[in-house]
Order: structure tokens, then sequence, then C-alpha cells
């Protein structure tokens, strides 16, 4: 025969084969014996024996079909034996496993320990992750939805023409970010947040009212948009949940609405804080037409249309556009624009730090998994001798390695219900750190995908600290580890293989560690970042304007005036003044403005300070130096010169050559000249880590009627809490109808703008800190191990003269060169893995010598702790009992 | 002697259930039970009387065993498990009630009484 199977394949079939035989031939027996008995029968009743066995076989009746159902029969009987006994020998396996361990409690306890912290940190992150990255969008077809124009936003005007031009989408619409509104009317007066849209947001979306209707194409139009939608969340806090609320009139910011419908809970669109929707007014008489509150654009792809197909038709689209604007734009207006999936652009800044704390979970759990690992090669040691007598004892090596294998699944599963457990606990306790403004916070749970992720981790790690065990099970050579005789000797493999271990973990932790460094170094940064002004004993409050009629830029001011006055009256009070925009509160507004001395070159860009418009007492409550000129009086009112004061970044910017007090700038779309008076020092704006902008501060009396935030610098032994509602007092005294909601210390606000980094930061640290642990254990329980193996070895040398302090010396030196080996891989590690950190640091590069200089010498001391312990025990080791013990 | 009568659809396996009540036996023997207690009269094809067998060895109802005859020949032995035993006592009610009806209208003088 020429045709042979591989030896590996006939393996393979040999079992399969033989068992059917067997069964067959078990059926012929039993059918050649029956006819063998009948032909007896017959012979005795005087039948010739030939005839016998014919009439014999004739009377059992057909044999083939016979003999096919009877072995067939056979085989499924057979096959379910089998199963059965499978199924035996798993529970088997988890029983004599179970048994195994608890007879090393500490090994199991340090074990489950390990995978706990690791799985556990895994599974809230990842439920995080799952709930803020990959959960889709509540919407009809999510993955149909984009951004388009991410950095940009347009007016009513170019809204229109661009939806009219554009071919990729179903459905384009768009939304204004969420800005806080007064409501009045049924119920004390309340602060809600707001956001104007397009009539047909919510077909682009998909989204139904839960009652009444949502909005319409048609409701942008003038004469139809006094109308509001309401969130699920207002409707029941306000209105009781009253089923009837269609046809209810509500008064927003002085103006009455009727309410045409209220959107179901989950709907958290443009943001979770928004639960007023009103259509977005298109009338080109409208000053906001063409400037001014913009719409974010948001579509519903055309079914065969990409991504990159939409960017491309809205980059000759919006170049069109640009010359719709009734004055010139800047040439490069819209050439950012780009076409993004909804969620990524919700995701936006999040993705980078959560990506992070993943990769840092990740490292803690392969840890954790070493750590386990370690462990298991000094129980594999003592278990050598079990398993070379269950092998003796005809127990394959495949079987043993599974049962290997089964036990350290079981050390898996433990750890993961202890993980899951923490999980549970830890994403509550994520929830409540994450920074503010985090995207679909509200939907992070444990949740069935988490659970699956869980699962796989157990098994994964279950293999990773398991395999190592298995497969020298598979090669143990039973004669010599039995004869043996107890007898534990050093094995060259298992020392390399427990030195590797640990290298692998110091490289791993030195990763992690050197993350958190990097991360801490650039939160200690930007506490250091200059502000520019003082932010202690502030406090900001946010005072909306009454809800006057029409001609409130006059009032306005007085509005203000007045309740500054009783404002200053406070006991507690040093200063009291107004501001458009507080730093780090709400974004305030750059201003498109021409410069008399620099005139702007036709398509160029026109300097755009930020414009803020304070009282004359501003710049003294925040302590921001006046450099130059003078600051305002109260002098500078309606009627007279209009006067400007910049700060030093403006100064140098717009003049660079000239003085800039006595110069002259205007609003691109006004006619009258302001004149500088006054510099003033540069401050921070909405982040420590941004560049500052130039800024323009005006009077406030001659200012457009904004709504503004009072500044309080209140002595140092002054209460917040007592000062907040002195200040609500004065409010209400002033109007009654003015709701005061967002009161906030200064510091407060400055710090929370650093939260994201501290979150990272906090986080990084903890994992950190786990990593550490785990590694130091791993290394302790390494050399406390490797100390014990090497009794003889040592006990020889001190009977040799030895002293302690050598052998002290010698374990020290060996854990030293190990460590250090794991620190040179880590640092290249970490080099390598510092682009994930990009964007997240300010101040460092990926790269910072002091923090790796800081992270060798924490790993070395930690490193020595935790070997000094069994160093110290080796020192004492007597060399008679150690040699005559073996 | 009549031509032997094809057997009534299910009773077979309570021919050999009640067989094997107080023996274990192999296959011949339970056929040559069941002719001695029919004298022939019930026509049983022994390839029908194997695959009964395998089928209630399936369900649980019989074990088996090699074993060795008398005559020094390796046959297999069945014997009857505790459902087995149920499933004979179930069968036996069924088709003694069965059979009391069926011979009740049978044997009943047409005008009734």
């Amino acid at each position: 025969m020429s045709f042979v199977l591989p030896s590996r394949a006939r393996r393979f079939f040999r079992l399969a084969l033989h068992r059917r035989d067997r069964l067959e031939s078990e059926v012929d027996d039993e059918i050649q014996f029956h006819i063998a008995a009948r032909t007896d029968q017959l012979v005795r009743q005087g039948m010739p024996p030939e005839l016998a066995r014919v009439e014999a076989t004739r009377k059992f009746g057909s044999l083939g079909e016979a003999r096919a159902s009877l072995t067939y029969s056979a085989l499924r009987r057979d096959r379910r034996v089998r199963f059965r006994e499978k199924l035996e020998a798993a529970a088997q396996d988890v029983r004599i496993s179970w048994r195994g361990l608890r007879r090393s409690p500490s090994f199991l306890a340090v074990a489950v320990l390990c995978l706990t912290l690791g799985i556990g940190a895994n599974a809230a992150i990842f439920s995080v992750i799952n709930g803020v990255l990959l959960r889709p969008l509540p919407f009809a077809h999510p993955e149909k939805l984009v951004r388009v124009w991410r950095r940009g936003a347009v007016p009513p005007g170019i809204y229109l023409l661009v939806k009219a031009q554009s071919r990729s989408y179903d459905a384009l619409g768009g939304f204004q970010d969420a800005r806080l509104v007064n409501v009045t009317g049924a119920g004390a007066p309340s602060r809600y947040s707001a956001s104007d849209v397009t009539g047909n947001l919510f077909e682009v979306l998909g989204v139904r009212a839960e009652i009444g209707r949502t909005l319409l194409p048609g409701d942008n139009n003038p004469g139809r948009d006094r109308i509001v939608l309401l969130g699920d969340a207002m409707w029941r806090e306000r209105f009781g949940g009253d089923p009837g609320i269609v046809g209810r009139t509500v008064t927003i910011d002085g103006v009455p609405r009727t309410i045409v419908g209220v959107l179901p809970r989950g709907f958290l669109f443009p943001s979770a804080d928004v639960q007023l929707w009103t259509p977005a007014l298109f009338a080109p008489s409208d000053p906001y037409y063409w400037w001014g509150r913009p719409l974010r654009l948001v579509g519903r792809l055309a079914s065969g249309v990409s991504p990159s197909r939409a960017r491309a038709e809205a980059a000759t689209v919006f170049a069109r556009a640009r010359s719709a604007f009734p004055m010139r734009m800047a040439d490069d207006w819209g050439s950012d624009v780009d076409v993004v999936s909804l969620r990524e652009s919700m995701v936006g800044g999040a993705r980078s730090t959560l990506l992070l704390l993943f990769a840092a979970v990740g490292l803690v759990l392969l840890i954790a998994c070493v750590n386990v690992a370690t462990l298991y090669i000094d129980r594999a040691l003592e278990r050598e001798r079990e398993i070379a007598v269950r092998a003796a004892l005809g127990a394959g090596r495949g079987r043993i390695a599974v049962q290997l294998l089964s036990e350290s699944l079981l050390v898996a599963g433990l750890g993961a219900a202890g993980g899951l457990a923490l999980a549970v606990a830890g994403v509550r306790i994520l929830v409540a750190m994450l920074p503010p403004g985090t995207p679909r916070a509200a939907g992070i749970t444990v949740d069935g995908r988490v659970l699956a992720f869980t699962l796989v981790l157990a098994i994964l790690s279950g293999l990773a600290f398991g395999m190592l065990p298995a497969l020298r099970a598979g090669r143990l050579d039973v004669q010599s580890s039995l004869r043996k005789d107890g007898r534990t000797g050093d094995s060259p493999r298992r020392t390399s293989q427990s030195r590797m271990l640990v290298v692998a973990q110091v490289a791993l932790a030195v990763i992690i560690v050197s993350a958190a460094g990097l991360l801490l170094k650039s939160f200690w940064l930007l506490r250091q970042v200059d502000l520019g002004f003082d932010s202690s004993h502030v406090i900001a409050a946010e005072i909306p304007l009454p809800s006057f009629d029409r001609d409130t830029a006059a009032r306005a001011p007085t509005f203000y005036d007045a309740v500054l006055e009783r404002a200053r009256s406070i006991p507690g009070v040093l200063i009291a003044a107004t501001t458009s925009a507080v730093p780090f509160g709400a974004t305030a507004f750059p201003a498109a403005m021409e410069v008399e001395a620099h005139p702007t070159p036709p398509g160029g860009e026109p300097a755009m300070p930020i414009r803020t418009t304070v009282s004359p007492d501003y710049f003294r409550a925040l302590g921001i130096p006046l450099l130059r000129g003078r600051a305002f009086t109260n002098a500078d009112r309606e009627g007279v010169p209009a006067v400007a004061i910049v700060d030093a970044a403006a100064a140098r910017r717009f003049w660079p050559t000239e003085d800039a007090i006595g110069q002259r700038i205007r609003y691109v779309w006004m006619h009258d000249w302001i004149t500088i008076v006054g510099v003033v020092g540069t401050v921070k704006r909405d982040s420590l880590s941004g560049a500052v902008q130039p800024s323009l501060y005006r009077p406030m009396a001659q200012g457009f009627g904004e709504e503004m935030v009072i500044v309080a610098k209140t002595t140092a032994g002054a209460r917040d809490g007592d000062v907040t509602s002195q200040l609500r007092r004065a409010v209400a005294a002033v109007d009654p109808t003015v709701p005061v909601s967002d009161v906030h210390a200064l510091n407060g606000l400055v710090a929370a703008s650093a939260s994201r980094t501290r979150f990272s930061v906090v986080l990084l640290l903890i994992f950190a800190a786990v990593a550490l642990l785990l590694g130091a254990t791993g290394i302790y329980g390494a050399m406390t191990a490797s100390v014990s193996r090497r009794r003889r070895e040592i006990g020889v040398r001190m009977a040799l003269g030895a002293t302690a302090e050598s052998v002290l010396r010698l374990v020290l030196r060996e854990t030293a060169r190990v460590v250090v080996l794991g620190m040179l891989i880590g640092i290249a590690g970490a080099i390598a893995s510092g682009g994930l950190l990009r964007g997240l640091l300010f101040g460092v590069g990926t790269v910072d010598a002091t923090v790796l200089v800081v992270v060798a010498v924490l790993l070395m001391l930690i490193t020595l702790l935790a070997s000094l312990p069994p160093a110290r025990r080796a020192a004492r080791i007597d060399p008679l009992i150690a040699i005559r013990s073996e | 002697m009549d031509e032997p009568m094809s057997l009534v659809k299910g009773t077979l396996d309570a021919l050999v259930l009640r067989a094997l009540t107080w023996d274990t036996m192999h296959g011949f023997e339970i056929t040559s039970w069941i002719e001695d207690r029919t004298h022939g009269a019930l026509g049983i094809d022994d390839s029908a009387l194997y695959q009964a067998l395998h089928r209630m060895e399936e369900r649980g109802w019989l074990v088996t065993e090699w074993g060795v005859t008398e005559n020094n020949r390796r046959a297999r032995y069945y014997s009857l498990t505790r459902a087995g035993r149920a499933h004979l006592a179930a069968e036996t009610t069924r088709w003694v009630r069965y059979a009391q009806i069926v011979t009740a209208v049978l044997t009943a003088s047409p005008r009734g009484t």
C-alpha cells in the first residue's frame, strides 16, 4: 500500500475507528451466537446439520438490516455513555482541583486576590469604555448619523444653503450649544438648559415624542417658532408629569411658548443637561440669520454614502457657501469641514483618557497573571511528586495537563467572581469620579457585555498562568521525580523561568508607574500655572437678567448696579463687581474687530480678541494688575466716548510697535471707534494648559445688556455659604423673579478645569500602586522560593566559610540583576508606549528623565524591601541543619 | 398447525420484559421462553426481537453483560432494571384492561342484557 496516513493523523482516527469496529463485532457475535443456538436446537429436533443452519438463518430474518440497526443503536448508546463520562471527569477535575487548592489556602488566597484586583480593575474600566465608547447611540440606525464640521457651526442662512446643496444626506439638521435660560410662570423662577434646533432634528435622529409631537420642519419659520419641547426630567419635576401638558404655556427668558410635546427619558441630545428644545428662528431679517447663535450640523447619511464621500461634497458646498455671507468671510472659512460619525464626535476627548486607563489595567492584569504564574512554579515543585505518582499509576499526560489547567481555570474563575464584585462597587465610584461633562456617563453599568468580557478575561488569564505548569507536567520525567524521594534541589530551568517572570513583572510595573509619574508631573505643573488673577476668596454667581421687555440694553446696567450696591454691603464682602464671563466659567466669545492702525487685508483674519464686559471694580476684585493707563470708572457710561481696556497679550498682538493707550478699535459690524484707555495683565481663561488669548474689556455701562456674573472678593474669614445666601437675598430684594442658580468659589472652577487630568492621575496612581504591590509580592515570593530551593547550596557555602553578610549580598545581588534587567526593558517599553499619553500631558514630554529616575529609584527601594526578608532568612541558615536535612 | 398470528404492536416489549422477570437470559433463551409459552403460535421474527432488546436497552429498561453459556459459548445476557420492571407492570395492567374491554364487547350478546 502506498498511501500511509501521517502518524499524528492516524492517532487521531485510531480511537474512533477502533470503537466502531468493536461495537460492530459485538453485534455480529450476538447474532452469530443466536444462529448457532438455533441450529443446535433444530439439529436436536432431528434436522440434518446443513439444513438446520440454513433454516436458522432464514428464521432470523433480514440479517443486514438487523446488523445495521443494532450497530446504530449500540453506537448511540456508547456516545451517550462517553459524554456522561466526560462530564463526570470534568466534575471530578474540579473536585480534585478544589481539594488540592484547599490544602494550600495561602496559595489560593494570594492567587485569587491578585486576580480579583487585576480582573476587577479591567471589568470596571471596561464598563466605562462600554458605556461611553462602545454602546450604540439611542437613535434609529445610529451608524448612519454623522456630525458635519466638528470644529465649526453655521448661521441659519448658511445652514439652509448647505442643506439645499448637499446630496449626501437623507436629512441634515442643526442644533445650538446648550445655554441657560430663565423659566418663569407655573412655579418659582428657575434656570434650565435649552437648545435651539432645526425642526427636522428629530427626524434626523429618528426620535419620537413621548407625548404630543416633536418639532416639524416648518416650525423654524417666523410666527410658528414660539413653541417648545420638554425633556422628561423637567416635565416630571416642574409639571408633575401632567399627561395633559400639551398646549400649556411656559415662559422662557420672558417669551411665552406653547408646549407641543415631551421627549422620551433617554433623550440626552445635544448634551445631558438640556431639558428644553426650541426652534431656531429662520428669518432673513433676524440679526442672527447671518451671524451669532450658529448651528452645529448633524446629518443622516443617505444609503450607500460613506462619510468620506460626504466630506468631499461638504468641502465644495462650504467653499461656495462662504461667498453667500453678506459680509466678507476669512478665506479659509469652512476649510476644515469634516464629516465624522456622531458617536465619535460625542465621545471626543474622553477616548484617549479611557484607552490609556484600559492599557494601564491591562498591564495590571498581566502583572497579576505573572504573579500567579510565579506562585504556580513553586507550587508545581511541591506537587511534582504527586503528579509523578499519578502518572506512575497510569494517568495519561494529557489527563494530568487537563487537570492542572482545570485547576488554574478554577482559580481564574474565583478571581473573576471577586473581580466582578469589585467592578460593581468600583463602577459606582468611577462614575462619581468622572470629570464633569464626560459624554454618556449616565449609561455606565455592569451589563451583559461586561460579564462576557470578564468571562473571556478569566479564561485567558487562566490559560496564561496555567499553561506553564500544564506544559511542564507533560514533560515530567516520572522516574527521576519519584527517585528524588521528596528532595528539593534547584532546577536551573525553574530558576530561570522564575527569574524571567520577575523580569516581566518589573518591566510591566515600570511602564505603568512611569505613565502615572508623567501624569502626576503634568498635574503638578498645571497647579503651578500662573493664572494672572487671584482666585482665592472669590465667589462667582451667575445673575440672569430679569425678563424685561425689549429695551433690556439700557436697563441691564441699572439692574446690575442695584444688585452690586446691595452686594457691597454684605458683611464679609470686600469688593463686588460684575463680568460677562468669569475665567474658567462660561465660555467667553471672541469678537471680530478692526484695528485702526493696522486694517485687516481683504480675505484675512480680523483681530479676534475675547470680549468681556466688566464693572469698574472687576480688575481689583480679581487682583488683575493694571499695567498702564487707567481702569474703568463710573464715568464710562453710555453717551460718553466708548472706551476699552486690553490685556498685555492683545496690546502686543495688535500694536506690536506702538503704545496701545490712545489707539482705536471697532467691531467689524459697527461704525463707532473705541479708544483704548488701559492695559491690564493677561489671564488664563478656560484651561490651565491652553495658550492665552488676547482679551478686550468693555465697561458694563457701555455694553449690550448682557447677562452678568457677580464676583465677590470676601475676607479670609467669611463663610462662602453665608455670603451666598446673603447674595441671593440681595438679588431677590432688587427683583424677586431672578433665579440665582450657579454659585461657585472661583477656586473650585479653576480646579474643575483640571478634572480630566486629575481623574487620570488618581486612577493611574491607584493602578500603579496596585502594580507595585503585586510586583513586590511577586519578587518576595520568587526570592523566598529561590532561597528555600538553594538552602543546601547556601549551607555548603557557609560551611566553606561564607559569612552571613556575604550570603545576604549574594541574594540581594541576584535580585538586583533581575530587577535592573526588568527595569531596562520596562523603560524601553515606557518610551515606546509614551504615545498613548500624548494629549494628556502638560509641560512634560512623553519621555521625562526626572520621572524615569524617580521610577527607577522607587522600584529599587521596593525591590530591596521585598527581597530583604528572604535574604535575611538565607543569611540565618544553619549550614549543619541545611546540609543534613537533605 | 395454524399459520402463526402476527404480533399486536407493542406486545413484544411486554413479553420480553416478562421473560426476564425472574432470571437474566441471552437472546436465544428469551425467544425459546416465548416460543415455549405460546407453543409457537406467535410469529416472532428473530431480528425484530434483537432490535426490541437493543431499543429497550437504550431506554434503560434492560442492562446487558457478556457471559458464557453452559456450552462455553460467549453470549450477551440481558436483565431487567427497576425502570424496566415498572414499565412491565404498567404495560401488563394496560394490556389486561384492553383485553377485558375488547373481549367484553366481542363476546356480549348483540342485544345486550
